[in-house]
């Protein structure tokens, strides 16, 4: 069976592939239905990374938050019909050779394994009619939650990924600096997973407004430094990510934990001197695994977290071809508003 | 219930081989049919799926439906001398096990590249309006000749399409169809949507895709091979 592809062959050029699908053990074919593109997905779109990183990515299928339909699984682990979200952190073949023992650190896990591999990243992505695709790496989506919804799913398993990576009592006060669709996603989800006061801090008031926290502020407002602030979660990324950083550690409590979600292209310059006088501790966070996306959908059967992450949903639009590919991606590139545009793949 | 038809009765005269047909060339490793075949047993809204096949070929099309595990391949039908007696051939056999309501989706066994919009677009279409063709439009202008030397006519290109396949019916009108041409002694249309529009039967249009081309020629197969990429999915 063939089946179309869109490939990122040089900035801003898509070209249509027709390839084989072939499926090999422990593989299903799923024909992909909704997906959305981040960030990381424009920044290949746009050739923002060195032209060294790029020769060696391209061509590449983006996209890495996803849904589909089953429509083959000979290891009868799904049914045909069933729909899944795809995990795009694929576990290596060879896990039994590698040495770095990060994937049973219940605060670390496969997300951290140097050898595992990432979907549009260092492995083909989503933007296909079909996939074949390790069943390890394919959660069922419950009947009670919608396919536009369950593909925020990867979003949210990051959140999920993010808040697993401290032993949290569950009731200090978080402030989350960054008023873009991750830190929407992360008030959301630590709403629904903890008891303490959750903070929002952000650039943009009408974005901020719309965050399910106790309260928020706008940078650089002088009551941030009251709130007792113990954890706090960066999630801005880009060089703007240097302010955000060092206001969270002049306003963190003594003893604070900052934990870092943003990807800067760029180094950035960060008061060092206020984490030795706090003693303060730096995290990093990226991706999820396969069991954050499973509390994800649980989470996801609350009727009020999916009212929270339905906000998220700014436009519905089908891909038929190309044409409707490229324009999904300059509606991103251009895209300031909170939320972002969910695709129906239709090809 | 949703019936895939797959034409497999031509010998592929057109291509010059001559000890297959060409549908059952290999394109990088896999006879075209067999490409063709598993877009429609991997469809979810296939149900089942009809082979009309050369009656000397059916051996060898049993064997790569073992092979290739094909298990929604519930019959196959011999082939007539023509398309429109293969298709008969179908319609016949399926009536005895079908119901009039039941979708027919016929398709060229030499159009592996059809996506499964076009199938699922098929079955919308032809459970709501009975009878639907695929088509695209015309990007280049046509003219009609009489005497193969001059133009007679060029006929205004918004309103011209290239018919495709799939022709997806309801059982029953396509079944008509067939009888009404017998009937007529019109026999060697090259369509089912002729047969049903001679009905008086109006056919719906769905849009198709220049990938979705019939391989019938060398040319065909030269320019199915380089669209084709091996780059599968493996690590890049």
């Amino acid at each position: 069976m063939f089946g179309k592809s869109f490939k990122i062959v040089e900035p801003k050029r898509f070209d249509i592939y027709m390839e084989e699908v072939i499926f090999y053990d422990g593989e299903a074919i799923i024909k992909i239905d909704c997906a959305a593109i981040c960030k990381a997905d424009i920044r290949y779109y746009l050739g923002n990374r060195d032209k060294k990183t790029l020769g060696l990515k391209y061509p590449m299928n983006l996209i890495h938050e996803a849904i589909g339909t089953v429509v083959l699984d000979k290891s009868n682990k799904f049914k045909v019909g069933d729909r899944v979200v795809l995990v795009p952190n694929i576990i290596s073949k060879t896990r039994e050779k590698c040495s770095h023992c990060v994937c049973d650190d219940p605060n670390l896990g496969e997300n951290y394994c140097p050898q595992a591999i990432f979907v549009s990243s260092n492995y083909n992505g989503f933007s296909r009619e079909y996939i074949n695709y390790p069943v390890d790496n394919l959660i069922k989506i419950p009947d009670e939650i919608e396919s536009s919804i369950a593909t925020f799913s990867e979003l949210i398993s990051v959140a999920v990924s993010a808040y697993r990576r401290l032993d949290l009592s569950g009731n200090e006060t978080i402030g989350i600096w960054g008023d873009g669709i991750l830190g929407y996603i992360f008030c959301s989800t630590f709403n629904q997973m903890h008891n303490g006061k959750i903070i929002a801090v952000g650039k943009h008031e009408k974005k901020l407004r719309e965050f399910p926290v106790h309260s928020y502020y706008q940078i650089g407002h002088k009551n941030i430094n009251s709130e007792d602030i113990l954890v706090a979660y960066e999630c801005v990324g880009g060089n703007a990510s240097s302010l955000a950083i060092n206001e969270i550690l002049d306003n963190i409590l003594v003893g604070g934990k900052v934990i870092l979600t943003g990807v800067a292209e760029d180094s950035i310059a960060i008061n060092t001197r206020k984490i030795l006088e706090k003693g303060l501790s730096i995290y990093g966070v990226t991706r999820s695994k396969v069991t954050d996306f499973e509390k994800a959908l649980v989470l996801l059967k609350n009727e009020s977290f999916k009212q929270d992450i339905s906000k998220l949903i700014l436009n519905e639009m089908q891909i038929r071809n190309i044409v409707d590919y490229y324009e999904a991606f300059e509606f991103e590139r251009y895209n300031k508003e909170l939320g972002k545009n969910i695709l129906h793949f239709d090809l | 219930m949703n019936v895939a038809v797959i034409l497999a009765g031509g010998t592929g005269s057109r291509m010059g081989i001559v000890d297959k047909p060409k549908q059952f060339i290999d394109v990088y490793g896999k006879p075209i049919i067999v490409h063709t075949l598993e877009t429609f047993d991997n469809h979810p809204e296939i149900d089942k799926i009809a082979i009309v096949c050369l009656d000397e070929w059916v051996e060898d099309l049993k064997i790569l439906i073992r092979k290739y595990e094909l298990n929604k391949v519930k019959w196959i039908i011999r082939g007539g001398s023509t398309r429109q007696e293969s298709v008969y051939n179908a319609v016949n056999r399926l009536s005895k096990e079908c119901s009039g309501e039941d979708i027919l989706v016929i398709h060229d066994s030499v159009r592996p590249l059809i996506s499964q919009k076009i199938i699922s677009h098929n079955i919308f279409a032809a459970i709501k309006y009975g009878a639907v063709d695929t088509v695209i439009p015309s990007t280049d202008t046509i003219v009609r000749s009489v005497d193969n030397l001059s133009i007679e006519t060029v006929p205004p290109r918004s309103e011209l399409y290239l018919g495709q396949t799939p022709q997806s019916f309801k059982l029953s009108i396509l079944s008509d169809a067939h009888e009404n041409a017998i009937k007529t002694n019109n026999i060697n249309s090259t369509d089912d949507c002729q047969l049903v529009l001679a009905l008086g039967h109006r056919v719906h249009l769905v849009m198709g895709e220049k990938l979705n081309f019939k391989v019938t020629s060398f040319d065909d197969l030269l320019l199915l091979k380089a669209i084709i990429k091996l780059g599968k999915t493996e690590m890049i």
